[in-house]
């Protein structure tokens, strides 16, 4: 019998439309039966080929199916998958609780921080030339005591404009104590955040005047540029372009400027500035040793920043300036110039290693863990719960459901769930931030209308549905129906132990975490609490200004007042020393060598008020000769390589003297730094801080009394002291800040971890509530319940430790070697943070491994 | 009433499957209107509108009658609906008022 090419019969198979293909076949064999005998085969076969082209749909669907459902995103569909998702939500009401609370808590924390996060890189970035903006940095010093200013001499500004092509323009700025105290009419305020400064401040930044001439800012000594906060203070609504403010009462600024605040991203911050000319017509007045504003290469006092032009090669023109900077004082050899980005000062130190970063990345990882148990919780949840849902999904699959509309419907369920819980943290996340501003010290504001704000919400709430939706859906979607009916679905290994996985890693970073925790807030407790070297309790200090002159009067009356215990003076703060210097020489000192030491002024009550030891000599006498005497600390003496140091020559400045005494060591600065090499000496009429050290109990009495001294002195000027205890907590506030809120994500993240661990072992003891029955019923203890459905928990904690352990250890080191003074991480942190984990998860798991055993086994065995 | 559109080829698919009565399947409709009109028709053309008359409701279908020759497949039997045959009729109707209202010496110029 004659048959058509087979070709033109396989091609209608398979492109044909399914609903009529076995007519069509069927048809068309019987024409072309009828056409051989009619008009031949060749002829025959061209016609059905023909007739088999025509019918062909390439483009239809294939014809697995025989009978097609609609297609998946039909809007019927559509509201179906959310009548469906909407249903098991408000069914399963104890799961949906647990799910979008663990997601809304996740959200909400992971969201804040991130927020936190993109504040803190966009700082100093607002500028439009702030990829070209650089800080002038020198390093000075040589050996151990080398170290980097970031403020630097001022000439160099100007020859780096005019003698490097690659500088476009340069601005200065120096802190102003000139001028503290700023009246208008009967307004008088003290003011902190001022500074001398370039005009080319409110060029090259974009901190541009919006009142006031642009192109002078300063048009004389006399003017002033202050913001607009600042302007309000005094002027209230009042125009205050050409105002006169009278600083210290005798002289008078007019304001010629105004510029918006500074943005709070601004690494820069201030209230007014006054023209750098007049600092320089002020400090070079008398004309002292020849010394002028374009050759005192001398004054390491400057913040300068650079514009320079696009590609230049930073470190080449650090190189130059090295070269100018010596063509003008040639015995600075110690000094190199370096550059820093204006982008990285917020979060890199001077040198450009990791600062600030590092707790940016820290948090962000702690976020991103966040929310990665979040998801984790939905998932293991949901495909925990699959077995249950199973035969919902081969009853749809038999009437017809095809697995795209079945994976739609699961990410529909998702995705409603999660608008839920976003919704939910979103409203969180506006109530938590008073409290996270003052925890963490920052004044982040959402500003609802900033589109940056919304691209974070936006990609992190689409990030976690992505990653909690997709695995959950294909593994749903993807039940055999026969075996799913059978009850065979339980049998997969593979998705229970993915789940385990999930379990471990939720749990190995809880005790990452916690680790982490127990650590940081050991090694804050251990900063805190170290010895010192010298006793700061119930003192306080301030400046003296004017009293200074009576100090001798002043020290007798306060000694006489009730709660003073003892007074001294200095010239600087001793819990946070700060000038250095390198002029310095001894017996040995090398060629070339530069020690750089923390320089203090004394009278001889210093020592002893503070409690200090002499390690080997004499403390000063208060004799005239002393003004020539020198007391090192012990790393001054191991720095200049000083055997029998008492008796040796040393000379500091222009002061030629022996050193007469050796203190022992003490911290003046922050623990992140090590002690380095100080010298104390004798110019008490220097000396303008005064120390007074209270009983304690009396303490308010002694404030009152030295305040009082003050009025008669410094009239004019408020009064304000410092407890060196408070001084010293703050040297830790951003320490403290970052253990206290490690300290409450970790809390977040564990109890999410809790959450996703109750709804699993809720899950388990409602799967196995016959078993369970049936085992009471043949004598199992109520203990051997509850161990049989805590185990299986139990041992993935172990698991999750195991693995933990190391990654905390590896990861604390790396902390810690930001101290230089720091605590053994010793194996019993690890320990203890193992059993806390432990501890969490078995009464977590416990409470309804309990509930299950004490069930009555003829109520769950009833249940068939 | 709005009156159904059918298009010339509809109409002859329609009445050819009116006349085969029980009859009515693709071979048979496509060789019937071969020799009723002579002209040459191909069978996709038949059967692309027999599925549209059917998707407008004026055929239903079953199907029935293997036989070898087919390869053992089915054939899909059709017959007109009340719509279909309304239609026919409507446009019977329209056919004939419009002879109807032709002019007599017109009907005569055209030679009947």
């Amino acid at each position: 019998m004659n048959s058509p090419p087979r070709w033109a019969q396989k091609l209608l198979e398979v492109f044909s439309d399914p609903d009529t293909m076995e007519e069509v076949q069927g048809d068309l064999l019987e024409l072309y039966d009828h056409w051989v005998q009619t008009i031949g085969k060749r002829r025959a076969d061209w016609r059905y080929s023909r007739s088999t082209l025509k019918l062909l749909r390439p483009l239809a669907q294939t014809n697995t199916t025989q009978y097609p459902s609609p297609f998946f995103l039909n809007p019927a569909m559509i509201r179906n998958y959310f009548r469906t998702a909407w249903r098991n939500l408000v069914k399963n009401k104890f799961y949906s609780f647990i799910n979008i609370s663990g997601l809304t808590v996740g959200l909400a924390v992971g969201i804040l921080i991130l927020l936190w996060v993109q504040d803190e890189l966009s700082f100093d970035r607002f500028h439009t030339q702030s990829s070209s903006i650089y800080r002038l940095e020198n390093w000075a010093g040589t050996g151990s005591s080398r170290q980097i200013w970031t403020a630097t001499v001022a000439p160099i500004a100007g020859f780096a404009k005019r003698e490097t092509p690659e500088v476009k323009d340069a601005v200065r700025l120096t802190e102003n104590y000139a001028y503290t105290l700023f009246k208008y009419r009967e307004k008088t305020i003290s003011e902190h955040k001022t500074f001398f400064t370039d005009p080319t401040l409110f060029s090259v930044f974009d901190f541009n005047l919006i009142q006031g001439n642009p192109a002078k800012p300063f048009p004389n000594n006399n003017s002033i540029v202050v913001t607009e906060t600042t302007a309000k203070r005094y002027f209230g609504d009042e125009n205050p372009i050409g105002k006169v403010l009278a600083a210290n009462d005798n002289t008078a600024f007019t304001v010629s400027g105004v510029i918006r605040d500074f943005p709070k991203n601004s690494s820069i911050q201030g209230d007014m500035f006054l023209p750098m000319s007049l600092f320089f017509k002020n400090i070079y007045a008398d004309n002292r040793d020849g010394k002028n504003m374009d050759n005192d290469f001398s004054q390491f006092r400057y913040y300068t920043y650079l514009l320079l032009q696009p590609n230049t090669s930073v470190a080449s023109l650090a190189t130059k300036l090295r070269t100018i900077h010596l063509r003008n004082k040639p015995d600075d050899t110690d000094l190199t110039y370096l550059l820093q980005a204006l982008p990285d000062m917020h979060l890199y130190k001077a040198d450009g290693t990791e600062g600030g970063i590092e707790t940016v990345r820290m948090f962000s990882i702690i976020a991103l863990l966040i929310l990665a148990i979040a998801c984790i919780n939905y998932v293991n949840l949901s495909t925990a719960r699959s077995l249950l849902r199973s035969k919902e999904v081969s009853m749809r699959k038999i009437v017809g459901a095809a697995r795209s509309q079945l994976f739609i419907q699961f990410l529909v369920e998702t995705t409603l769930l999660f608008a839920l819980a976003a919704a939910l943290a979103i409203g969180l996340l506006f109530g938590l931030l008073p409290f996270y501003n003052q925890l963490s010290g920052k004044e982040l504001v959402l500003n609802v209308s900033d589109y940056r704000i919304w691209q974070i919400i936006g990609l992190t709430i689409i990030g976690t549905l992505a990653a909690s939706s997709i695995y959950p859906a294909v593994l749903l979607s993807s039940f055999e129906p026969l075996k799913a009916l059978k009850g065979k679905v339980s049998a997969r290994l593979s998705e229970a132990s993915f789940r385990k996985l999930l379990v471990v890693v939720q749990f190995a970073v809880s005790v990452i975490l916690i680790a982490g925790t127990f650590i940081i807030n050991n090694q804050l407790q251990y900063i805190r609490s170290k010895e010192l070297g010298y006793d700061k309790t119930h003192v306080f200090a301030f400046f003296m200004r004017d009293m200074s002159k009576h100090y001798d009067a002043v020290k007798a009356d306060l000694l006489n007042q009730p709660g003073v215990a003892a007074i001294t003076r200095a010239d600087a703060d001793i819990v946070a020393l700060g000038g250095q210097t390198g002029d310095n020489a001894w017996d040995g000192k090398a060629q070339g060598e530069t020690m750089m030491m923390y320089s203090v002024a004394i009278d001889k009550d210093f020592i002893p008020f503070f409690n200090m030891k002499l390690q080997q000599g004499a403390n000063f006498t208060g004799a005239v000769a002393d003004s020539l005497h020198f007391i090192l600390n012990e790393s001054a003496v191991k720095a200049a390589r000083l055997d029998n140091p008492i008796g040796k020559r040393f000379r500091l400045w222009k002061h030629n003297g022996t050193i007469i005494g050796v203190v022992k060591d003490f911290h003046f600065a922050s623990m992140k730094q090590k002690i380095e090499p100080s010298i104390f000496y004798y110019e008490p009429q220097n000396s303008g801080v005064i120390y007074i050290k209270t009983t304690g109990k009396e303490a308010e009495q002694a404030i009152a009394s030295a305040k009082q001294s003050w009025k008669q002195y410094n009239a004019d000027f408020p009064f304000v002291y410092s407890f060196l205890d408070d001084v010293f907590n703050n040297l830790y506030k951003s320490e403290q800040q970052t253990g206290l809120l490690f300290t409450i994500f970790s809390s977040i993240a564990i109890l999410i971890s809790c959450l996703g661990l109750f709804g699993l072992a809720a899950y388990t003891a409602q799967v196995r509530t016959r078993e369970i029955g049936v085992r009471k019923v043949l004598g199992a203890s109520v203990t051997s319940v509850i161990q049989l459905l805590a185990k299986d928990f139990i041992q993935l904690v172990l698991i999750a430790i195991v693995i933990a352990v190391p990654l905390a250890w590896w990861a604390m080191s790396l902390w810690l070697e930001g101290f230089a003074y720091r605590i053994d991480i010793a194996w019993w942190m690890f320990a203890i943070a193992g059993l806390l984990a432990l501890a969490i998860a078995l009464l977590t798991v416990s409470f309804q491994s309990i509930k299950a055993a004490l069930m009555n086994p003829v109520k769950s065995l009833r249940s068939e | 009433m709005k009156r159904a559109f059918l298009g010339e080829f509809e109409e002859v698919v329609l009445l050819t499957v009116a006349i085969l009565d029980e009859g009515a399947y693709g071979v048979t409709i496509t060789q019937e209107i071969e020799q009723k009109t002579g002209r040459s028709v191909g069978f996709s053309t038949v059967h692309t509108t027999l599925q549209r008359l059917a998707e407008k409701g004026f055929l239903s279908s079953r199907m029935g009658g293997a036989t070898a020759e087919r390869g053992g497949r089915r054939k899909r039997f059709f017959t007109v609906t009340a719509t279909g045959r309304k239609a026919l009729l409507d446009v019977k109707q329209v056919r004939e008022e419009l002879w109807g209202s032709l002019p007599p010496q017109t009907l005569q110029l055209m030679g009947s």
